[in-house]
């Protein structure tokens, strides 16, 4: 057997036996699955990018608690299960220090059992689902708002101008269906009359029977739940058949560049709502932007942006109790009030997102300007005609 | 043969014992992926019981595994269950939705069963989504949180035992050779006196109570389902996969195709993210191209094994 042999046998015997005891000083290993293939691909690519570079600025700045930062990312392809096999793998056997969330509530929700169980801290930074959180779970912590408010800027301004109607549509999943529930309830609030909902399957392409039904009861305003593909479908359909609501706004697509680069004209006018923009008046937020510009030659975008704020959050944690016992770190992240690039961030005693704000965006002559609220507008929201 | 057979059983038996006892020396990871490995042996296993045998190709195999999720979770989140009466009773409901299509489907000779399965999977998802009063809708269903990983282990792969020994006692059986007769040439079968749509029938009722057992557990043990995670059309895809690799018609050819590709998958993901899926790609190729009737096949022809291996 040559040397060369043998030493491979030697590596793949001790891989096999499990990880060897790390020295003392030797790096903090954070470990996170996140969806790299598979229908939630694009985003999580994004936030994993985020992780990356919260990997290097920590390091650049000394590491956490004087030890390096490594990351362990591994591929869950989009699936519930696959995310819970690899967080069971990342703390049993890779024996990581800590972990980082997942990409999408419904994998946050599967994965979030096994981190309880090893009694891990989980800041999850794209769950945006507030019923995670409520389950007397102790160690997972939001970052984002709920999808429940992501449409509140859009009630708020139509209220404010006198606006007596609004239809509510949504894709038929967790998440847009939390949020067309969140914004129904907003609307009632503030003396809307709701007087079209309904909702349609994930993939749909065709709105033109929806949108003739919505038509039929002439709303004041239109808010849309939905994702990328179907924002972009019922904005050119809507223009076909002529459906002219005085607002109209999508929860997810709007905030991406290519809504406008697909949809051009008719993307003038439109609402979006974003969890963060490069624009916020947030310390660092430019200069996260231009960092990570640089590092990936592309845009952030807030998936990004919320996978290394969430990054820094723990690291945050962590530095205030100066260990990394999740209990210790738990109790600080619990009392923790701080505003990162990424916006405010508190919760409450069960790790909900408390103090992060969503911000309504307007397309107007092809930028995205935000509207609301009123002390990180830069612009004010324009009607037509 | 008859020499041979103790040895056989002497082998499975310290098999079985060694899987017994993995758990108190795996990892959480190790005894995780050895559940989901049974998992796939029980799918491949009923698969192979009805598509391997009789020919008819089931194209939403992974209805019966939906349909055992949500009967399960439904009977845990609102009436209390405990998870494996429930989980049990997901086989039942399998059964149940296996007896509603099989019965207009399977009295057609040739695709039309094959079509009709893809679009139950399509369906079953849409009346998922649509009842939401009963399954969650879009929002999903979320379990009670439980600690259960161990049990489940042992439950999971007592089905995947359960379902290679039914596979054959089947081939074994009378039974066995005439869903075979069909498989072969389902005119000569009728001629011979088979009553090919009952027997049809059974063998499709026998591969849904896998999968709905199975489906029963993987939610529990997952703790959260939603209509786009339990109705996947890849999962059907991967059981067939795993049949054909492994030797379609053949006791072990499930269990060896859904170990093999399963640790292969393990193995290669986790280091090519994008590589992987062309891999598996290739396989499935090469497996038609090279050796259709998968490894056991090939053994069996080239080395004459017992057709009943």
């Amino acid at each position: 057997m040559t040397p060369r042999a043998l030493g491979s046998l030697v590596l793949i015997v001790a891989a096999a036996g499990g990880t060897l005891p790390a020295a003392a000083q030797g790096p903090i290993r954070i470990g996170a699955s996140l969806s790299l293939t598979g229908t939630y691909a694009e985003p999580g690519r994004f936030q994993s990018e985020g992780y990356k570079l919260c990997e290097k600025d920590l390091n650049a700045r000394g590491g956490l608690l004087g030890r390096k930062v490594e990351m362990v990312v591994y591929d869950d392809q989009s699936m519930p299960a696959t995310g819970v096999r690899l967080y069971e793998k990342l703390i049993t056997e890779d024996k990581v220090d800590a972990v980082m969330g997942p990409y999408s509530s419904a994998i946050s929700e599967a994965v979030a059992n096994v981190t309880e169980k090893y009694k891990k801290v989980m800041v999850a930074p794209l769950a945006a689902t507030t019923s995670i959180f409520k389950k007397g779970r102790r160690y997972a912590f939001m970052m984002v708002s709920p999808a429940e408010v992501y449409l509140e800027g859009l009630v708020d301004i139509a209220a404010k101008r006198g606006y007596k109607t609004i239809a509510i549509i949504n894709e038929d999943t967790l998440f847009p269906k939390s949020s067309a529930q969140g914004t129904e309830e907003l609307a009632r609030k503030a003396g809307l009359q709701v007087v079209f909902k309904e909702a349609y399957p994930k993939g749909n392409q065709d709105f033109s029977g929806l949108l003739t039904k919505l038509k039929a009861s002439n709303p004041d305003v239109l808010a849309a739940a939905t994702y990328f593909d179907d924002a972009v479908a019922i904005a050119r359909q809507m223009k076909e058949l002529d459906v002219n609501p005085r607002m109209f706004a999508v929860t997810v697509g709007g905030d991406i560049p290519r809504f406008q680069e697909l949809l051009k004209q008719t993307a003038e006018y439109i609402y979006g709502s974003s969890q963060w923009e490069p624009t916020l008046p947030y310390p660092g937020a430019k200069e996260f932007h231009d960092a990570y510009q640089k590092e990936f030659k592309h845009e952030p975008s807030y998936h990004a942006a919320a996978g290394y704020a969430g990054c820094v959050i723990y690291a945050e944690g962590v530095k205030k109790v100066g260990t990394l016992d999740a209990d210790k770190v738990r109790e600080a992240l619990l009392a923790l009030k701080t505003r990162t690039m990424f916006g405010d961030y508190q919760v409450d005693k069960d790790g909900a997102q408390i103090a992060h704000k969503t911000v309504l965006l307007q397309w107007q002559e092809g930028k995205r300007v935000v509207v609301w609220p009123d002390d990180l507008a830069n612009g004010k929201p324009r009607f037509p005609r | 043969m008859s020499a041979r057979r103790p040895m056989v059983l002497v082998l499975i038996a310290v098999g079985l014992a060694a899987l017994a006892a993995y758990p108190t020396v795996g990892t959480g990871y190790g005894v995780r992926a050895m559940l989901q490995l049974f998992m796939w042996i029980a799918l491949a296993g009923s698969w192979n019981l009805v598509s391997g045998l009789t020919g008819y190709v089931s194209f939403g195999h992974v209805a019966f595994f939906g349909i055992g999720s949500y009967a399960t979770a439904i009977l845990i989140t609102r009436a209390a269950w405990p998870w494996l009466p429930a989980s049990l009773a997901g086989g039942v409901a399998a059964a149940v939705l296996a007896l509603v299509i099989g019965y207009p489907c399977l009295r057609l000779k040739g695709p039309y069963f094959a079509i009709a399965m893809l679009g139950l999977n399509e369906v079953l998802r849409v009346l998922v989504s649509y009842f939401e009063g009963l399954t969650g809708g879009g929002l999903g269903l979320s379990l009670p949180t439980l600690q259960a990983t161990l049990p489940i282990y042992y439950v999971m792969g007592a089905t995947a035992a359960a379902v290679t020994l039914l596979t054959y006692l089947i081939l074994t059986s009378r039974f066995g050779l005439r869903l075979m007769t069909i498989r072969e040439d389902e005119i000569a079968a009728e001629a011979l006196g088979i009553d090919t749509f009952r027997h049809k029938l059974s063998a499709l009722l026998l591969s849904a109570v896998g999968p709905g057992i199975v489906g029963g557990l993987a939610a529990r043990d997952q703790g959260y389902i939603e209509p786009i995670s339990v109705f996947p059309l890849a999962t059907t895809i991967t059981m067939i996969v795993m049949v054909l690799f492994g030797g379609k018609g053949t006791v072990w050819g499930p269990v060896l195709g859904a170990a093999v590709l399963f640790v292969f998958q393990e193995a290669v993901w986790a280091r090519f993210i994008y590589l992987h899926q062309l891999l598996f790609g290739a396989i499935i190729i090469a497996v038609v191209l090279l050796m259709p009737r998968g490894v056991l096949g090939l053994l069996q022809l080239k080395y004459r094994l017992p057709r009943t291996i």
